[in-house]
């Protein structure tokens, strides 16, 4: 029966956190794409490029 | 596409002659593997005879990496690759030519080797075609698999460590079956089985030449 | 731009989608705590293999996500990518994305295989066709998600991952026919058997039905969520974004985020700004 918790706790484990790693890596792209797109926001009210 | 390969077979080979890489680097390195292999294993000599196929093949590998890295690297420089597409050869010729030029060195090189596992592990061949046939299709399926997958990793700048990686355990089932057909050939070893086995390596050099002749093309127009 | 580039923002996500995506994640983390519950509690021991039984409920469900829906998946997408008429990036995306999650998979196939073959047959490991199959197929996928990490551009790396992903899936059959064309120490097929109908029965099926129910969803969950992650860091990492961030730079203005050399990195640089330009506003969608 050891076997069988050991077995079970690993593998939901595993699959927790890389889940877990899955929606952090999400959020910090998302936030990173979110501040880019409000700067390109912002630069493209009006100034003129080179 | 047979005038192309030798073609391609002729000028790999010719560069191999005149710069002896082959002869000078990639020989030496397999026997001192084998060498290490020897330390590794120990001096009893039943067992050095009885781990001698596998390490014979695992040493053959490492070399087909080599000779592989080899292969893909001359064409490496001053544009050449791009100066193969322009060339209009067709690129089931420039695999099977390229292909065919690592096999032939991969066969002295396996000359080499055999000659130097049975005299440092004091393996005794009791049935020595089922040797050579084993030798003559893993040395294909080698070359097929190795040439594809160098030019899957040409032009990338860690070709050296990632090639291995991609390589070897595609490798394996020709390692794998090559072993046992070796096995099957010594003293202790049962030949029937090693039919068996050099059925596997057939079909494995049948599907490898098969997709390196539909495939290299596209891969070229990718690097 | 080329032609094969979509870009649109990854940002905008239909509210529809994400609700979509939260209900399949909260069904995953359900059923896969209904399955352990069952797994662990309810199922009685078998005849046999006494208690052992219970990691069948979740092995074989990770083999199967890993072989079939995983690398099947990534097998089918890169073949998509490599034919001219479906050639798109979406399918390259998905393939990484499989594939990545597949290895995840994998791995917990042969930890949990293992661990059930330790009280089993007496050793954590054996060299029998099945296992070393799956093993090297392992390894192969490994080597694809290396290949991913080379910086190269799109459609390149696109296409070798493609070609990489192909010879790896050969490994598939072979691995699924290994209990058949071997004599192997791992049993042959139970639910799949072409000569028997399922050899388990009761709640013992159920639950691991449940199982693989279970797990099929996280996989889900998981696949979507990882494609996105990609879509993302492509969309970051796109050349004339980093340039004209670089002009804007040249000219005076103020970045807010330093994006060079996104392509294939995980990590985002963040300098923070010597003044907004704008608060961002609220209800920008996740």
């Amino acid at each position: 029966m050891r076997y069988v918790i050991a077995g079970y706790s690993i593998v939901l484990a595993i699959l927790f956190f890389y889940g877990v790693q899955l929606a952090w890596r999400r959020r910090r792209l998302v936030k990173a794409a979110q501040r880019v797109q409000a700067f390109e926001a912002t630069v493209d009210d009006g100034r003129v490029g080179p | 596409m047979w005038r192309d390969t030798v073609l391609v077979a002729g000028k790999d080979l010719r560069i191999e002659a005149r710069s002896r890489v082959g002869m000078s680097q990639v020989a030496p390195f397999g026997v001192v593997a084998l060498v290490l292999f020897a330390f590794a294993l120990g001096p009893d000599r039943t067992t050095m005879a009885k781990g001698a196929p596998g390490l014979f093949w695992v040493a053959v590998l490492f070399c087909t990496v080599l000779a592989v890295q080899r292969s893909v690297s001359v064409e490496s420089v001053d544009g050449a690759r791009d100066g193969l597409r322009l060339s209009g050869l067709d690129p089931a010729g420039l695999f099977l030519g390229k292909a065919a030029a690592v096999a032939a060195q991969l066969v002295v090189l396996e000359v080499v080797l055999g000659v130097g596992v049975v005299l440092l592990f004091g393996a005794k061949v009791t049935v020595p075609w089922l040797i050579v046939v084993s030798s003559v299709l893993g040395t294909i399926g080698l070359a097929a698999t190795g040439t594809l997958y160098g030019a899957l990793s040409a032009g990338l700048r860690v070709r050296e460590t990632l090639l291995p990686f991609l390589f070897l355990p595609i490798a394996a089932p020709v390692l794998l079956a090559g072993t046992r057909v070796w096995q099957a050939a010594l003293v202790g070893g049962t030949p029937s089985d090693g039919s068996q086995w050099l059925r596997l390596l057939l079909v494995f050099d049948a599907i490898y030449v098969a997709l390196g002749v539909v495939v290299y093309g596209p891969i070229q127009e990718s690097a | 731009m080329s032609p094969n580039q979509v870009v649109h923002s990854p940002l905008d996500q239909t509210p529809r989608a994400r609700r979509t995506l939260r209900i399949i994640g909260i069904a995953a983390v359900v059923s896969t705590a209904f399955t352990v519950w069952l797994g662990l509690w309810v199922t009685p021991p078998d005849q046999v293999q006494g208690n052992l039984v219970r990691l069948v409920y979740i092995h074989p469900g990770v083999a199967w996500v890993a072989l079939y829906l995983a690398f099947g998946l990534a097998a089918v997408s890169s073949l998509l990518y490599l034919w001219p008429r479906t050639r798109s990036l979406f399918w390259d995306r998905l393939a990484a994305a499989a594939v990545e999650v597949g290895v995840v998979f994998n791995a917990c196939t042969l930890i949990s295989g293992s661990i059930w073959g330790k009280p089993t047959w007496g050793v954590w490991w054996a060299w029998d066709a099945r296992l070393t199959s799956t093993a090297v197929l392992l390894v192969l996928f490994l080597g694809y998600l290396a290949l991913r990490r080379v910086p190269a551009e799109p459609d390149v790396r696109a296409k070798r991952s493609a070609f990489v992903a192909l010879f790896a899936s050969v490994d598939v059959p072979i691995v699924h026919f290994s209990v058949l064309w071997w004599k192997t120490l791992h049993q042959g097929a139970t639910v799949l058997n072409p000569n028997l109908s399922p050899t388990i029965h009761g709640s013992m099926a159920w639950t691991l039905l449940l199982g693989f129910v279970a797990l099929t969803l996280v996989f889900v969950w998981m696949l979507l969520v990882r494609y996105r992650i990609g879509a993302l860091e492509d969309w970051l990492g796109r050349g004339e974004l980093n340039v004209a961030l670089l002009e804007r730079q040249a000219e005076g203005g103020h970045l807010p985020v330093v994006a060079s050399e996104l392509v294939g990195a995980e990590s985002v640089v963040e300098a923070t700004p010597e003044c907004e330009p704008e608060p961002v506003p609220e209800g920008v969608t996740r």
